[in-house]
């Protein structure tokens, strides 16, 4: 396994809990699977970061079309829990003020 | 770490390949000493690299397209280049994009090679014949002076003191072998100067090894000894797991946050 998506659907939040490691080869799949969830309506997402041991730049471009994607219908992507590595390569991005990141996936879900 | 042994591979242009020069990269920079953080760097800006010369260089065509990587340490610097026979494109000369632009008008592309330059400390490209070399070097950090303990940065975490028996400790990131020393001359430090109620808020902490928890211990029972308390908050849920497993939510006070936990300070008289 390289990388596992777990989807889950809760009262108001579509959940994303993302596992191992996200790159190049797989990131599309990620946003995918974000996709489809905008797709079926739901624009309130969160994408729980905290097994994902390692990101580059194409697991962040899918995060940043889907975010863009949300906006438009009003609703939002947020992030919970990313590691020390992957919260440094949002913010060297400039990222973290683009989206609101949580310390954990109760305050993200909780916080729509 | 001292010897410059070099360490090559070679790929096919392909994006299936890329993991495969990230581990060998990981390896290397693993052999060579650099932390943990400096790893992540390496490998994150070899993979930009990488999938920028397969996606761009050589448009996705694989046939009998590769890369060539090695991988030399010196004393003091980890030196990557990436090699291939694509057309000669220098990324250094393109501009980067902007990372203070608002979202709606964020460039897509480019960050590929905005994080390699911020990531490596430098970046060289050449063209030589037919062929792009592009060299990154990671510099390695002096070791620590000798007699410093555990050789290991022998800083202290950040300590803000409260009043004369009172103090807030902040660790930050792995409390593993490598960390926990640090750690422990910060807890040690306080105690040794009469703070015998010590908050620890372990928020910005990732992981805590079985070292780091031995350190919490040893200052919990020396500030006990001393009618103090050390009281943790802000534990992370992987944290919370660990302290369940080991017992230690029973032994010691957790609040959800540093200000909680202040809050049920008893008061001083």
């Amino acid at each position: 396994m390289v990388m596992e998506i777990n989807v889950s659907e809760m009262r108001r939040v579509q959940l994303f809990e993302v596992i191992g490691r996200v790159d190049s080869t797989n990131a599309t799949e990620l946003g995918t699977a974000m996709d489809r969830a905008v797709d079926d309506g739901k624009s309130n997402l969160v994408l729980d970061l905290s097994g994902v041991e390692y990101m580059s730049s194409a697991g962040l471009r899918e995060m940043v079309r889907i975010l863009k994607r949300v906006k438009r219908v009003g609703g939002d992507l947020r992030i919970a829990n990313p590691s020390e590595r992957v919260r440094e390569v949002l913010e060297l991005a400039g990222l973290d003020s683009v989206f609101e990141i949580y310390p954990t996936q109760v305050e993200a879900v909780g916080s729509f | 770490m001292s010897e410059t042994a070099t360490s090559r591979l070679a790929i096919g242009a392909r994006l299936e390949e890329v993991r495969r020069a990230c581990d060998f990269v990981v390896e290397a920079a693993e052999r060579a000493g650099l932390d943990e953080r400096a790893i992540y760097h390496c490998q994150m800006a070899v993979d930009e690299a990488l999938t920028n010369v397969i996606e761009h260089g050589y448009g996705f065509r694989d046939e009998g397209n590769t890369i060539e990587l090695t991988c030399q340490a010196t004393a003091d610097r980890f030196v990557i280049t990436i090699e291939d026979s694509s057309p000669a494109f220098n990324p250094l000369t393109h501009e980067a994009p902007d990372p203070t632009e608002p979202l709606d008008s964020r460039e897509p592309g480019g960050w590929g090679i905005y994080f390699i330059r911020k990531l490596m400390d430098d970046v060289r490209y050449e063209r030589i014949g037919h062929r792009n070399r592009l060299t990154l070097v990671k510099r390695i950090p002096a070791p620590a002076l000798a007699g410093s303990p555990q050789g290991a940065e022998s800083g202290l975490f950040p300590t803000r003191e409260l009043d004369a028996h009172t103090a807030v400790i902040t660790p930050a990131g792995r409390l593993d072998s490598n960390n926990s020393p640090q750690l422990e001359r910060t807890l040690e430090a306080q105690l040794g100067s009469g703070k015998t109620w010590l908050f620890v808020d372990m928020a910005d902490v990732e992981y805590i090894a079985s070292s780091g928890l031995k350190v919490l211990v040893a200052a919990w029972r020396r500030a006990r000894d001393q009618h103090g308390d050390v009281i943790l908050s802000g534990l992370q849920p992987r944290l919370v797991e660990i302290f369940e497993m080991v017992g230690f939510d029973m032994l010691f006070h957790v609040y959800p946050d540093l200000d909680s936990a202040l809050a049920a300070r008893p008061v001083k008289r």
